[in-house]
């Protein structure tokens, strides 16, 4: 079970771990997978970016965001993955 | 001229296409629809346009990106026509970037630009075109406006201008255009930056004095260059983005406010399973059963009308025979089922059109990543209860290859609309009050089936695989009813044509082979037809599900390899030369097929829903595994766990039956 915790402005995390309605910035994607990290940028998760999380899915995964005005879904364990810093 | 249209997924690229050639096309509001390239003409010139699969990037790692590369470099194209989702105008611009380093003119068109203001957006498109040398075209695919201004852009050359713009930095430019001199192909700026990315694909073209240009600039940076491309590409953008687009924020657009229920955390599994009840529920449940027997009145009229009329032709009998027990016996048991098909169809079509498809995958992908599938493949699946041919092909959106394959193997479980004349004939004679409910456990045998499978194979031959899910979420559209009419009508008909075809050959075929001895005596007993020889041969197979030798229903069974529906046909046919029969439901009245109880119907029904489907199936099947064990394995499990299944549901069934 995991313990909600909570987060501070300035914390670095990964999306996985916070609450609906968080604002973020990328700091690293940190995957060996080249492929799959060419795949998340491609779809605009640079560093720097900022992402908000947007919807939660009912099972409590995927998770959508929203960055670079759409919104994108992607599992937990993908999602950690990309080091973030909170900002909001 | 050759001008290819090139787009993110779900950018609207399909219906452009539409627009463009006056050609119709498969549309949906879920990323990944075309599934390969198409073609057709552009209207009022003489131009060829090409419809290339949706992609993000020109990065060349995906099946998509690499038909679209290999396209745009080898087949000489002259004009790229780059379709962009205004309302996600930013990471649009990023395969822009790359299309315009190809040195192939571009013309943007913007799609959706009707919802640019009532997303409350302002854009200075002066500024981008500017920034990017380029035409923009404001249009709306759905709303059919800017299509005449976009043609005319293509036609007028001095529409096209596109002299790169530098957009990274002094380094990697100097880097490039080092590159590109000692690079001999008509992609200069392409193969340079992708030798920079350290694409293997295109290592061919690598030399030592280029490796060292690319070892040189390394050390300017503490990230790979892959990675630095990247981000200078969306740096640019956002500069261009800073400049040129105002937002005017809103909390909630609709999209997020019926999301809020859709995806709500209690409601959305019941309503989910509400909408999918309620569609299969009008068209296989009592409401479908209704317009069936209309429509089988309408034609027994039709058969009786023209019996009389071929009677006083002083037609022969054996001719009279072929007409009205081959052909319209046959034929016709199928066409009862096109109102049924009509609900179904125009169900899957507003499941795909809205949006709602892409939240299905969002919210069930954790029921379904946890036995190795995606969320994803719940859109093969619910294509496939229309018909499996799509959906096997829409399969293609799932990236992971695992989970594509073994989605492919798993979607003939889904009864399709062939499948759906089975299902309401016998559930609607056997278990007359609780047809609905039979129907329904049909559907939830399908998914169990489906989900124990995959949960299996995940077991044994994927253990420690794993996957990753990317999807985008589009907004909800409001669906055209145009399209749906179109589409619905595409389908239906396409149905009617096999009933003509396909159906009409096999109805004078069974004619044939059941009035017909080997001896070729016309009129023999149908129990000493070749029919019944070969279905004689056969018939213990199906003994233990079905507790009788019955030839007739073996043969008829045999034949939903050439279309399930033509087992309905089959039957149909020779109950019509078997004794007994009467009006009403005359399949089951005729001593040929007096023997089914409910516990055989219901394993009759198992055995047809889950065996190796149609050939036209198979066909996909085979050519989207591109490996026949896999094929083999496939068939070979659907037909066997069908059978197993079929007999077990018999024993026990006869068993209940018996005791009571």
């Amino acid at each position: 079970m995991k313990i909600k915790q909570h987060f501070n402005i300035g914390d670095i995390t990964t999306v996985d771990l916070l609450p609906k309605g968080t604002k973020v910035k990328v700091t690293e994607i940190h995957t060996p997978d080249h492929i799959f990290k060419r795949r998340l940028m491609d779809m605009g998760i640079t560093e720097g970016v900022r992402m908000q999380i947007k919807k939660i899915a009912p099972l409590g995964d995927p998770i959508d965001i929203e960055l670079r005005g759409y919104e994108l879904c992607l599992r937990k364990k993908d999602l950690a993955l990309i080091n973030v810093e909170v900002i909001k | 001229m050759r001008v290819a249209l090139v787009g993110n997924q779900n950018s609207g690229k399909t219906t452009l296409f539409n627009l463009l050639t006056g050609s119709h096309q498969k549309i949906g509001n879920w990323p990944g629809v075309t599934i390969e390239k198409k073609e057709g003409i552009i209207r009022t010139t003489d131009f060829e346009l090409i419809d290339l699969p949706g992609v993000y990037s020109l990065s060349a790692y995906s099946q998509d990106e690499k038909i679209t590369v290999d396209y745009l470099l080898n087949e000489k194209v002259d004009l790229i026509v780059n379709i962009i989702d205004a309302t996600a105008i930013e990471r649009s611009l990023y395969l822009t970037t790359q299309l315009l380093e190809l040195n192939i003119p571009v013309v943007i068109a913007l799609n959706m630009s009707d919802l640019i203001e009532k997303n409350g957006i302002k854009i200075d498109f002066e500024y981008i075109e500017k920034k990017l040398d380029t035409t923009i075209i404001q249009i709306s695919a759905l709303k059919k406006f800017g299509i005449l201004n976009l043609i005319q852009a293509i036609k007028q050359p001095n529409n096209r201008k596109n002299k790169y713009v530098h957009i990274f930095d002094h380094i990697l430019e100097d880097a490039i255009t080092k590159i590109e001199k000692n690079i001999d192909h008509p992609f200069k700026r392409y193969i340079a930056l992708k030798l920079i990315e350290g694409h293997e694909l295109f290592a061919k073209y690598n030399q030592k004095s280029i490796q060292e240009i690319i070892d040189d600039i390394k050390p300017n940076y503490q990230r790979d260059l892959e990675q630095i491309i990247v981000d200078e590409r969306y740096r640019y953008i956002e500069s261009i983005r800073d400049e040129s687009i105002k937002w005017h924020r809103r909390h909630m657009t609709v999209t997020d406010k019926v999301d809020r229920v859709i995806l709500n955390k209690y409601l959305a599994l019941p309503i989910f399973m509400g909408i999918m009840f309620l569609i299969y529920y009008l068209a296989a449940g009592p409401f479908g059963s209704l317009t069936v027997d209309f429509v089988d009145q309408l034609i027994g009229k039709f058969s009786e009308w023209f019996n009389l009329k071929l009677i006083s032709w002083n037609a022969s009998d054996w001719s009279r025979s072929l007409v009205i027990d081959g052909v319209v016996a046959g034929v016709g048991a199928v066409l009862n089922f096109v109102p049924q098909l009509i609900i179904l169809f125009i169900g899957i079509s507003l499941l795909e059109t809205t949006g709602y498809m892409s939240r299905i995958a969002f919210f069930l992908d954790r029921v379904f990543q946890k036995v190795g599938l995606s969320g994803k493949s719940l859109i093969p699946f619910i294509v496939g209860s229309g018909c499996s041919v799509p959906a096997i092909m829409s399969a293609r959106s799932i990236q992971d290859e695992t989970e594509k394959k073994v989605t492919i193997m798993l979607t003939p479980f889904i009864p399709c609309s062939a499948k759906l004349p089975i299902i309401t004939l016998f559930a609607g004679y056997f278990f007359s009050d609780h047809s609905g409910l039979v129907s329904a456990s049909l559907y939830f045998l399908a998914i169990i089936l489906i989900i124990g499978i995959a949960f299996v194979f995940k077991k044994i031959f994927y253990k420690d695989h794993q996957s990753s899910f990317i999807l985008e979420l589009p907004s909800y559209k409001v669906p055209q009813v145009s399209y749906i009419v179109k589409d619905v009508y595409q389908k239906v008909a396409a149905f009617v044509v096999q009933a003509g075809t396909i159906i009409f050959m096999s109805s004078v075929l069974i004619w044939f082979l059941i009035s017909f001895s080997f001896a070729f005596e016309y009129g023999v007993l149908p129990d000493e037809s070749m029919l019944a020889g070969i279905g004689k041969v056969f018939s213990w197979l199906f003994y233990p599900f079905l507790g009788t030798f019955s030839w007739e229903a073996s043969v008829s069974v045999i034949q939903g390899l050439v279309a399930k529906e033509q087992v309905i046909s089959s039957m149909a046919i020779i109950a019509g030369f078997s004794e007994g029969t009467s009006s009403g439901v005359l399949i089951f009245n005729a001593s040929a097929f007096s023997f089914f109880s409910a516990s055989s119907a219901y394993a009759f029904m198992v055995f047809n829903l889950f065996s190796a489907p149609c050939f036209g199936s198979i066909g996909a099947m085979k050519k989207e595994l591109r490996d026949s064990k896999s094929l083999w394995l496939a068939l070979g499990l659907q037909t066997g766990i069908a059978w197993v299944l079929a007999t077990i549901v018999y024993q026990v069934g006869h068993l209940i039956e018996v005791l009571l």
